[in-house]
């Protein structure tokens, strides 16, 4: 994926580099909302990760100019937590938003998403490791043997199961599994992960349930089964 | 100050000097219309009764010399100076005295009372004249009577009697706003105490408010509700400091463990693992001051002012019942049930909304004892939707009632430190509700503790103010 940053804070600028290179991503960046213009104008990207205070021109400057020609997916970066600032990106044209300060799982779950867009119809039956997923039938075995799940268990499995390997933040998985699109200061997520994983991982020998601290969880056959 | 800006007391002084003026100008008016008017009735009556007389005698006396005797009656008469007395005829017998021009041919055909100016310049007077012509009889001929009187010694005494109008008028006004103007002076001093008083009051003696007993009724209103914007501005004020306070400490706790075991950390050698380790533990404590952030952020924006939008017609019972999916796990491990009942269909912007009562349901399940139940109740109350969360709980005291859905206070300071709440759930409960144009309440009777908001049901204001 050929990733545009445009962030005039080195800082994080540097950080989205290396994290996003480090995803497998091409990436690159422009400190002011000029660069930024002539590369998403004269460069075919997959995203562009557009934050909207820019020395020069800012954000949606850029995302106007941007729009005129073409319809690259734009992430927008906003430090203020105003819903105008979101309206107008959105309105504008920006595919998505994030309010600063944001964490990196998050950005990554973004882009993600929206590189998934328009891909080709999901298959229906999920495998990760020995785990297998049918969306149809809502069943879930594992080397063959199959478990019992909750509805709400089956569907955090859905979720984890559809994006194997890639890390899914609390919030996350709140929105994607109990539309809940907020910041929630409970230990759901952590005791739904729990009571999961006593069920598809303890009674296995190999686990492929993890959990990153401070990130979130990936549903992965690892090699390496080092606790990490 | 008096002198740069519009003086109450200038201005009182000008109203008082105004309403006299028009006092005195009145009753002037209407003692110079009677005066006038008696003057000229005083006038008719003179000329009116001298004529009756003569015209009794010219009539009825068949006396032979009645010439002499007319004449000598008007010379007994004309020797009062104003009125003047004229006789005209054919027959010279019967005339008397020397009538101005135009006299007899403006008083012959008239019915009453003529008024007339004669002479000029120095001459020149007016004269109101009664004429009448006396067909002849057997002792005479056809005379022509008139009786005139000379008005310029009434409209003297009227012109005398306006001047001394006019002046008493003036002066009294003047007077009167004189002393209106240090009447107001002294009506006002209480004013002065009150601006005195509200001088004294600062951000270093905010305790400090106006002593209304020594007020005047009219001020204690204006004082009291002084006395109250001061308490008001002084609990706004005592919030903020101690909300710095607040937010400078739930900072620092984070902060303090970030830099302690990073310096710890990097004190000696370690081996990747250990970096690993102290690294996600910085994360989560980074998570926890962005979670802080966010909220924080969430909050001043509902503080500003900022309404609900994109408010969509939800059932609140599905909105609980979803939000209770979404706790199942947590009420499951407490061994607590939920139990609701009612429902309203309010207009609620659906995130927001799932937010307040997560939090509302998270702390309900927080503080009340395991294997009990929570009690939830959605009813409509005077124009808004009320959802209230009852669950049983030690009994909370009503001082700490009040500052339940203030940021960062938290009834148990034993869990101040929690790591699951930071303490400003609630207070995103009120944010919420007032972002929906509606309020939170708590109570807590009988070993019950009770806490909830409400949603206005008419969304108008907020899809107003788009």
């Amino acid at each position: 994926m050929r990733v545009l940053i445009v962030e005039d804070e080195r800082k994080t600028a540097d950080y989205l580099r290396q994290g996003l290179t480090e995803q497998g991503c091409t990436v690159d960046v422009a400190y002011d909302g000029i660069d930024g213009q002539h590369l998403a104008l004269h460069y075919d990207f997959d995203v562009v990760v557009l934050d909207v205070m820019l020395p020069g021109l800012d954000g949606f400057q850029v995302l106007h100019a941007l729009r005129a020609v073409k319809n690259t997916p734009v992430i927008m970066l906003t430090a203020r937590d105003g819903v105008d600032d979101r309206v107008k990106g959105l309105r504008e044209g920006a595919d998505d938003y994030l309010v600063k300060p944001f964490s990196f799982i998050e950005l990554l779950a973004r882009l993600q998403a929206l590189s998934r867009r328009g891909r080709a119809q999901e298959p229906t039956l999920l495998r990760v490791g020995g785990l297998q997923v049918d969306l149809i039938s809502r069943r879930a075995t594992r080397e063959g043997q199959r478990i019992d799940l909750t509805a709400k268990e089956f569907a955090l499995l859905a979720v984890l199961a559809r994006r194997p390997g890639e890390i899914l933040s609390k919030t996350s998985i709140a929105e994607l599994v109990w539309d809940m699109n907020f910041d929630s200061n409970t230990n759901v997520v952590e005791v739904a992960i729990k009571r999961l994983r006593a069920k598809i991982d303890v009674p296995f020998e190999r686990s492929l349930l993890h959990t990153i601290r401070g990130m979130g969880y990936v549903l992965e056959d690892r090699d390496d089964q080092g606790r990490g | 100050m008096a002198r740069t800006r519009n003086s109450i007391a200038v201005r009182l002084a000008l109203m008082f000097a105004v309403a006299a003026f028009a006092g005195f100008a009145l009753i002037g008016l209407v003692l110079h219309q009677v005066l006038g008017h008696e003057l000229q009735r005083h006038q008719r009556e003179e000329i009116g009764g001298q004529f009756e007389g003569l015209q009794y005698m010219l009539v009825h006396s068949r006396s032979p010399q009645l010439a002499a005797h007319v004449r000598e009656r008007l010379d007994s008469l004309a020797s009062s100076r104003d009125t003047h007395f004229w006789l005209w005829s054919d027959d010279p017998a019967f005339r008397y005295g020397d009538a101005p021009a135009g006299v007899a041919d403006a008083t012959r055909g008239a019915a009453g009372i003529v008024s007339l100016r004669t002479g000029s310049g120095a001459q020149q007077q007016t004269l109101h004249v009664l004429g009448r012509v006396l067909p002849a009889n057997e002792v005479r001929p056809a005379v022509q009577l008139m009786v005139g009187i000379d008005a310029r010694p009434f409209n003297r005494t009227l012109r005398a009697f306006e001047t001394a109008l006019l002046l008493v008028t003036v002066a009294g006004t003047l007077l009167v706003a004189a002393l209106g103007y240090w009447i107001a002076r002294l009506g006002l001093r209480p004013v002065a105490r009150l601006s005195a008083d509200a001088h004294r009051i600062g951000p270093d003696n905010r305790g400090q408010r106006l002593d209304l007993p020594r007020l005047p009724r009219e001020l204690a209103d204006l004082g009291a509700s002084l006395n109250a914007a001061f308490d008001r501005l002084d609990a706004a004020y005592r919030q903020l400091e101690t909300f710095n306070a607040d937010v400078a400490h739930e900072l620092r706790t984070p902060l303090g463990t970030l830099i302690g075991q990073t310096q710890v950390a990097l004190a000696r050698e370690r081996d990747a693992g250990q970096l690993r380790n102290v690294l996600q533990s910085n994360l989560e404590e980074l998570e926890r001051l962005r979670a802080i952030v966010a909220d924080m952020l969430f909050l001043a924006r509902a503080e500003q002012g900022e309404r609900a939008r994109m408010l969509v017609a939800s059932s609140i019972a599905e909105e609980v019942g979803k939000t209770v999916e979404f706790l199942d796990v947590l009420l499951d491990d407490a061994g607590m049930t939920v139990r609701v009942s009612g429902d309203v269909v309010a207009p609620i912007e659906t995130s927001l909304f799932r937010r307040a009562l997560s939090n509302l349901l998270h702390n309900a399940i927080q503080h009340s004892r395991p294997g009990t139940a929570i009690e939830v109740q959605i009813a409509q109350q005077q124009g808004t939707a009320v959802v209230a969360f009852s669950n049983a709980s030690e009994p909370i005291a009503p001082a700490q009632l009040e500052r339940l859905f203030d940021r960062f206070y938290r009834v148990d300071a034993a869990r101040a430190n929690s790591h699951e709440s930071h303490g400003l759930g609630l207070a995103i409960v009120k944010a919420v509700a007032a972002m929906h144009g509606g309020t939170v309440f708590a109570r807590s009777e009988g070993g019950v503790t009770t806490v909830g908001f409400g949603v206005a049901l008419d969304s108008a204001p907020a899809q107003n103010k788009k």
